[in-house]
């Protein structure tokens, strides 16, 4: 089996288990539909507040929403040992990592495409105007999202503690990334095209994506095997 | 009085970077050798350079109230500090979470490369963000802060290194008694 042949098998392995339970992605979906609704008891939700704080409010959201999924992805092997088994398979670990990273970008890129409109809809945004570079943000902060997560679930899997040292390890190391995406989704959300003011925000959200994405792939044999 | 407590921070804040430099070398040394020594420096470098980053912070928070007169104004300096502070307690909760020493050891160093390689980008990201807070002394230094900072940077290179060198004797003690304790068990 080729390389990419492989990672498709994990990731297809792991979207069709989550999606015959569903048991991160429900979980995952209320939660980010509840911290929404909770927002607006916060702050008085007019025009001029929406406009300065939505890109905060959404990665807030999707960060939490997120680590929901991320959680499951490592823990969800533990039962049965489907984990050592996994690591035994004739398949480079990056391979595995890649699949599982795969997997989780498809499912909290979906719990995040249903919470924008449902945002849109709670506080009256007209959030679509910049869609395509909204997407691009929303598809570059969601893979940084994913992939420290998901080097931070393997690195959790087998700790007691691990609900709360996912987002305890993660949050920090998300903040260049989270502060980029916010600052762009803000500036997206109210209708201005990215600019000079925003295209460092841009950069390095892109940076951090290739920075860790490398990192992790060259440390994952580490971190799974030991 | 601002000036020294900038000098103080800035001192504290540099001998804690390189307090991180330290420890990613010795974190990336025991990946590739699974010496424990190196786990045992790795750790004792980051505990000392999170102390010296807590007093330099501390001096950060009265400085900003001598120079704007609130106690935290987001100055980017400040605030780098900070998140790298956060990154790097991280690394110490995992720590104590794990109880099997060499998966300790190899989590540990994993999370070091990635908290050393996030400090720089979130620095980065910070300044780039409230460039427009920068609280005074920003660009130039004020005359005669060259000898002060050296000098404080000096005693605070030597603070950490003595530091180091007693977490290190610690963590050893400690490893130590584990051994002993995990023998006694299987015995």
């Amino acid at each position: 089996m080729g390389y990419f042949r492989q990672v498709a098998v994990v990731a297809f392995k792991d979207l069709r288990a989550e999606l015959r339970t569903k048991e991160a992605i429900n979980a995952s979906l209320a939660f980010s539909i509840v911290i929404l609704l909770l927002f607006s008891f916060a702050f008085d939700p007019s025009e001029d507040t929406m406009r300065e704080i939505s890109g905060g409010l959404l990665w807030i959201v999707f960060a939490f929403a997120g680590t929901l999924t991320l959680n499951r992805s490592f823990a969800r092997e533990l039962p049965n040992d489907c984990l050592d088994a996994l690591i035994a398979a004739p398949l480079p670990a990056s391979a595995l990592f890649l699949g599982k990273c795969l997997a989780n970008y498809a499912l909290v890129l979906a719990v995040e495409l249903v919470s924008l409109p449902v945002f849109g809809i709670f506080y009256n945004v007209r959030w679509a105007r910049q869609f395509p570079e909204l997407l691009l943000v929303l598809l570059l902060g969601t893979w940084a999202l994913t992939v420290i997560g998901t080097i931070f679930s393997a690195l959790t899997v087998n700790i007691k503690l691990r609900e709360v040292m996912l987002p305890m390890l993660t949050y920090p190391i998300l903040i260049p990334a989270l502060m980029s995406a916010m600052q762009l989704t803000t500036a997206l959300v109210g209708g201005t095209a990215i600019n000079s003011d925003t295209i460092d925000s841009l950069k390095m959200l892109i940076g951090f994506d290739i920075v860790f994405t490398a990192v992790s792939l060259a440390l994952v044999e580490t971190v799974l095997v030991g | 009085m601002r000036d020294a407590l900038f000098s103080f921070f800035g001192s504290g804040a540099l001998v804690a970077m390189a307090a991180a430099v330290v420890a990613l070398v010795a974190s990336v040394v025991f990946l590739r050798t699974r010496n424990f020594l190196y786990d045992a420096l790795a750790l004792a470098s980051t505990e000392a350079g999170f102390v010296l980053l807590a007093a330099a912070l501390a001096a950060g928070v009265l400085w900003s109230h001598t120079a704007a007169g609130v106690w935290w104004a987001w100055d980017t300096r400040l605030t780098s500090a900070l998140v790298c502070g956060l990154v790097y307690a991280a690394y110490l909760m995992l720590r104590r979470a794990i109880e099997e020493p060499t998966e300790r050891a190899t989590s540990a160093a994993v999370v070091s490369v990635f908290a050393f390689l996030d400090a720089p980008l979130a620095s980065i990201a910070i300044a780039w963000w409230r460039a427009h807070r920068t609280l005074p002394p920003e660009g130039g230094p004020p005359p005669g802060w060259g000898a002060l900072a050296s000098g404080n940077a000096l005693a605070m290179l030597v603070l950490g290194a003595a530091l180091t060198v007693i977490l290190l004797r610690r963590e050893e003690r400690r490893r130590a008694q584990d051994a002993r304790r995990r023998a006694a068990l299987t015995l």
